[in-house]
């Protein structure tokens, strides 16, 4: 039929008066990474909300592998493998990598009401999944504190992976970044794509939403100015559709203006 | 990818690893502020009181008596809030408890191990009362521990008078005899090592040739007990995992499945136990339940899991820590009595021991989580 | 870090070679804190008698009215093994173990101040202080005589055994009506719950006079029944002494705290020279300060001997 993992269509979402998500679609493919644009106040968290579970859309619905499904909870969003990674990444600072990894989902030894928890072999998975991604961690008992701003994001992701996401959200993973480990991430965000999940970035940085997005759906004071694929949309194009790309051009008019006036 | 991971661990060994000893690792841990204090702590009543008998055997089973007794709840009280909580009722519950026990025996005919009993079902119901609470109102445990403190207090103070007039319920000591439980809260340990070493001479003796240090108490060895039991469910279960994790990031652990709310739920029941551990071995020690018992000891645990390297916010912490914070306070406050300094004096070392090792953690801390 | 450290280990070297203590002959296992009014001079009498008698003494208690801690300090002061105990036995119950656990160890041990019923049964050699039950009598004999026929006891320390018998001896001598006030140790709380009961009785004796005494008076002048309602202590304060002297307080029983703390060490150090001990008990009271000898009393009370 289809080979969207995830349909969202015409999906709305009411606060009281309001009207924070109106008429809102958008279909995610495997090995798609769909960027979710929008300035400040376009309804984007609250769409990654509705998404993974957390509020229930007022109107529309969520299709996942071709079946209707509602979401009563963000642990029925996982099950069903859409995972989300917000930006305080659920990590434990003071917790070590392999404990993070390994949270709530930990694997166990023995037997009986004796079982515990089978750290060494945490630890080696935790080392391993974190060696594929290109990320030598020195000593998977360490605490995540230890490791950098971009470290931490593919940490979160890898687990997400590991625990069998098939859609991955993503909420403005590069925000705090700097220029090289937000390419690291960036980078490792193509690769997941490159083997089967869809993924979906929320950013509000075109310049590293470009290069990596193959569609690109854009939100507007809770719309959705509608979903382009990237060979119909050039950089500036985009700019321009975000809110504040007419503003800028506006302002840029009138500064000239202003810088006229002055020289007379 | 394995051939590019390899290569990548090559790299790193020769530019970013230092030979990370043994020792760096040991001295990167919660504990090491208790240890140490613990260490500076004997080495001075050494200095100061070493001949006055405060180490002989009789006087050292006195101080660990203390330290026993406090380290029973510390050790809940810290594994609570590594989880991300804090239980200020109990002092309370340890008065309550205590009444829970000597009423029935004394004033309704009941066998003393079935009152012990019906005492540690209370802790559970008022344990499972905290933790309902603030799991699902969402209100800071302090508050709702703090709440809780004061109702049962009064509802110790109140039930007693009204069941006996009095604020004593004295007695129990000719009932722990022939009971089949007591003894696991009353008795003496290794009573034959004691009395061996009396006969070498290697210990004080009474004037009946019996050592005047009968056996090691058994507030220790459920001192002891305890501490290894949460250590091991700390490090060794998945349950422990999901403390660190609820007490870290309460939202964040939730959303990848760890049943945070039961965890609590299971915290709090575990310091009510604990108290209740702790009237048990004072009552049956005293021979007398009393309506006051337990006054601010709540606080004082606090101290020995933060003193031990828990953090107060959560996520980050030790049991054995806290035990060691336990026998620091024991010995200074016992082996104050050996000096010639006045006792008032223990409150202000209280304060300054308690300052210092938040200050010292919190480097210890500070240097685990940036090392980058 | 390095000067924190340094720092803590000048501080604790001073510390230690400040306090280095010596071997005690005598240590002092009190209920009474020494910031206490009425403790405080039987302290001074234990600091008189080991000056006159040239030993080394030390005086310790428990932070609050705590048995469970009280027993701990015997034990410790048994590890110090010193020549002698001197304790008050304010629950025979919770102190007995301890107690006998330090005769057992060849210590001696002499009670004073509380527990004059039960210090022989746990092999206590002598007791110094006031039966209890007998100078209740005497001050309800003496408050029947000077015409009450309705009285209030007020208890600030119910459960402490002496105290509760000081009530009971009351009520026996009085013969009238009597309620016994069991109240907390905080003297508003004290004030209020007397003020309260005013309305009902013409006599009121109070267990402590710098505590529940005072209250008691406060209580009484402020609701303007000096006069109308007859007071009588145990114990004495200097507030207590001077509203005697002014014929506000028919009496004050003076158990002589002084004494309790004096004869102890004195009768420890004669046992310790020629190992005499007497045996019962030394009655150090009661004395009455009425208002006639109030005036004297209040000159030494206030140097701390009475």
């Amino acid at each position: 039929m289809t080979n969207n993992l995830v349909e969202f269509n015409n999906i709305s979402k009411f606060f009281g008066s309001v009207i924070a998500l109106k008429d809102v679609t958008m279909h995610i493919k495997k090995g798609e990474i769909m960027c979710l644009l929008g300035d400040n106040g376009a309804g984007k968290s609250t769409l990654i909300k509705t998404l993974s579970g957390v509020h229930r859309p007022d109107e529309g619905e969520i299709i996942v592998d071709g079946q209707k499904t509602i979401f009563d909870s963000p642990r029925d969003a996982l099950d069903m493998g859409i995972a989300t990674v917000y930006q305080d990444l659920a990590l434990v600072s003071l917790m070590s990598v392999t404990r993070n990894f390994f949270m709530g989902r930990e694997p166990m030894k023995g037997f009986g009401p004796f079982k515990t928890f089978d750290v060494n072999k945490a630890n080696s998975i935790a080392s391993e999944r974190m060696g594929q991604i290109g990320i030598d961690v020195r000593d998977p008992s360490q605490a995540v504190g230890t490791m950098s701003g971009g470290e931490r994001q593919c940490l979160a992701i890898s687990r997400a992976i590991y625990f069998g996401a098939k859609v991955l959200i993503l909420d403005e993973p590069t925000s705090a970044l700097g220029v090289h480990q937000a390419s690291v991430v960036l980078k490792y965000i193509v690769k997941a794509a490159a083997s089967g999940l869809g993924v979906i970035l929320i950013t509000h940085n075109v310049h590293h939403a470009y290069p990596v997005g193959n569609s690109f759906t854009i939100l507007n004071r809770g719309k959705s100015m509608g979903t382009f694929d990237k060979k119909d949309l050039s950089r500036e194009k985009l700019l321009g559709m975000m809110a504040g790309g007419e503003e800028l051009d506006k302002l840029e008019v009138e500064l000239k203006e202003i810088d006229r006036l002055s020289k007379n | 990818m394995s051939a590019k991971s390899k290569s990548i661990q090559e790299k790193s060994k020769d530019e970013r690893l230092r030979k990370v000893s043994k020792l760096k690792v040991l001295l990167n841990r919660p504990e090491l502020g208790a240890l140490g204090g613990s260490i500076l702590v004997f080495i001075f009543f050494g200095i100061i009181a070493g001949d006055t008998g405060m180490f002989s055997a009789y006087g050292t089973i006195n101080f660990l008596e203390v330290s026993a007794n406090l380290g029973i709840i510390a050790v809940a009280a810290a594994l609570l809030m590594i989880g991300g909580e804090f239980d200020l009722s109990v002092g309370s519950m340890i008065g309550f408890a205590g009444i829970c026990i000597a009423i029935p025996a004394i004033y309704w005919g009941w066998p003393l191990w079935s009152s012990i009993l019906f005492a540690f079902s209370m802790a559970v119901l008022v344990g499972y009362a905290n933790g309902i609470l603030v799991v699902r109102t969402g209100l800071p445990s302090f508050i709702v521990t703090l709440a809780m403190l004061f109702i049962l207090r009064g509802a110790t103070l109140a039930l007693t008078r009204l069941i006996t007039g009095r604020t004593q319920v004295p007695g129990l000591r000719v009932l722990i005899e022939n009971d089949p439980i007591a003894w696991i809260f009353s008795a003496d340990a290794f009573k034959g090592v004691f009395t061996w070493l009396g006969s070498l001479g290697l210990i004080a003796l009474r004037q009946d040739g019996t050592p005047l240090a009968t056996g090691i108490p058994a507030s220790v060895i459920w001192w002891i007990g305890m501490t290894i039991f949460a250590t091991w469910l700390l490090m060794k279960t998945r349950y422990g995992n999901w403390i660190f994790a609820s007490g870290g990031d309460k939202l964040g652990a939730r959303n990848v499945g760890v049943p945070v709310g039961r965890v609590k739920i299971s915290l709090f029941i575990g310091t009510a136990v604990a108290a209740t551990v702790y009237a048990c071995v004072q009552v049956l020690d005293a021979g007398s339940a009393d309506t006051m018992r337990g006054f601010l000891k709540e606080l004082e645990a606090i101290v020995a899991a933060v003193v031990g390297g828990c953090l107060l916010t959560g996520g980050y912490g030790s049991a054995i820590g806290a035990a060691f914070g336990a026998l620091i306070f024991g010995t200074v406050s016992m082996g104050i009595y050996y000096t010639d300094v006045d006792t008032d004096w223990f409150k202000v070392f209280l304060g300054a021991m308690m300052l210092i090792a938040v200050i010292f953690n919190n480097y210890i801390r500070r240097r685990v989580t940036e090392n980058k | 870090m390095r000067k924190i450290y340094l720092t803590i280990l000048a501080f604790l070297s001073w510390a230690a070679m400040s306090v280095a203590s010596f071997a005690i002959d005598v240590i002092v296992v009190s209920h009474g804190q020494a910031n206490d009014p009425f403790w405080s001079v039987a302290k001074n009498g234990v600091d008189s008698a080991c000056k006159d008698m040239k030993i080394k003494c030390k005086y310790t208690a428990p932070g609050t009215f705590d048995m469970v801690e009280m027993a701990k300090l015997i034990d410790n002061a048994v590890s110090q093994k010193p020549k002698g105990i001197v304790i008050t036995l304010p629950d025979a119950a919770a102190l007995g173990k301890s107690v006998k656990a330090a005769i057992a160890a060849g210590i001696p041990v002499v009670s004073m101040n509380s527990g004059s019923d039960d210090f022989a049964k746990l092999g206590i050699s002598a007791h110094v202080g006031q039966t209890e039950f007998e100078a209740g009598v005497g001050g309800g004999q003496k408050m029947k005589a000077a015409g009450g026929k309705k009285a209030l006891c007020v208890n600030h320390e119910v459960g402490n055994v002496a105290l509760d018998r000081r009530c009971a001896g009351f009520k026996k001598g009085f013969g009238g009506s009597v309620e016994i006030l069991g109240t907390s140790n905080d003297p508003t709380e004290i004030q209020k719950a007397v003020a309260a009961k005013l309305g009902g009785v013409d006599t009121i004796l109070t267990l402590g006079a710098g505590l529940s005494g005072e209250a008691a008076l406060k209580a009484i002048k402020s609701a303007g029944k000096t006069g109308s309602i007859k007071l009588g202590t145990f114990d004495m304060s200097p507030d207590m002494l001077k509203a005697a002297a002014a014929g506000e307080v028919e009496f004050l029983i003076d158990q002589q705290q002084y004494l309790q703390g004096y004869l102890p060490i004195a009768i420890f150090a004669q046992y310790m020279r020629w190992g005499t001990m007497p045996a019962g008990v030394v009655m150090t009271g009661p004395g009455f300060v009425t208002p006639k000898n109030a005036s004297k009393v209040i000159k030494w009370a206030a140097q701390g001997y009475r």
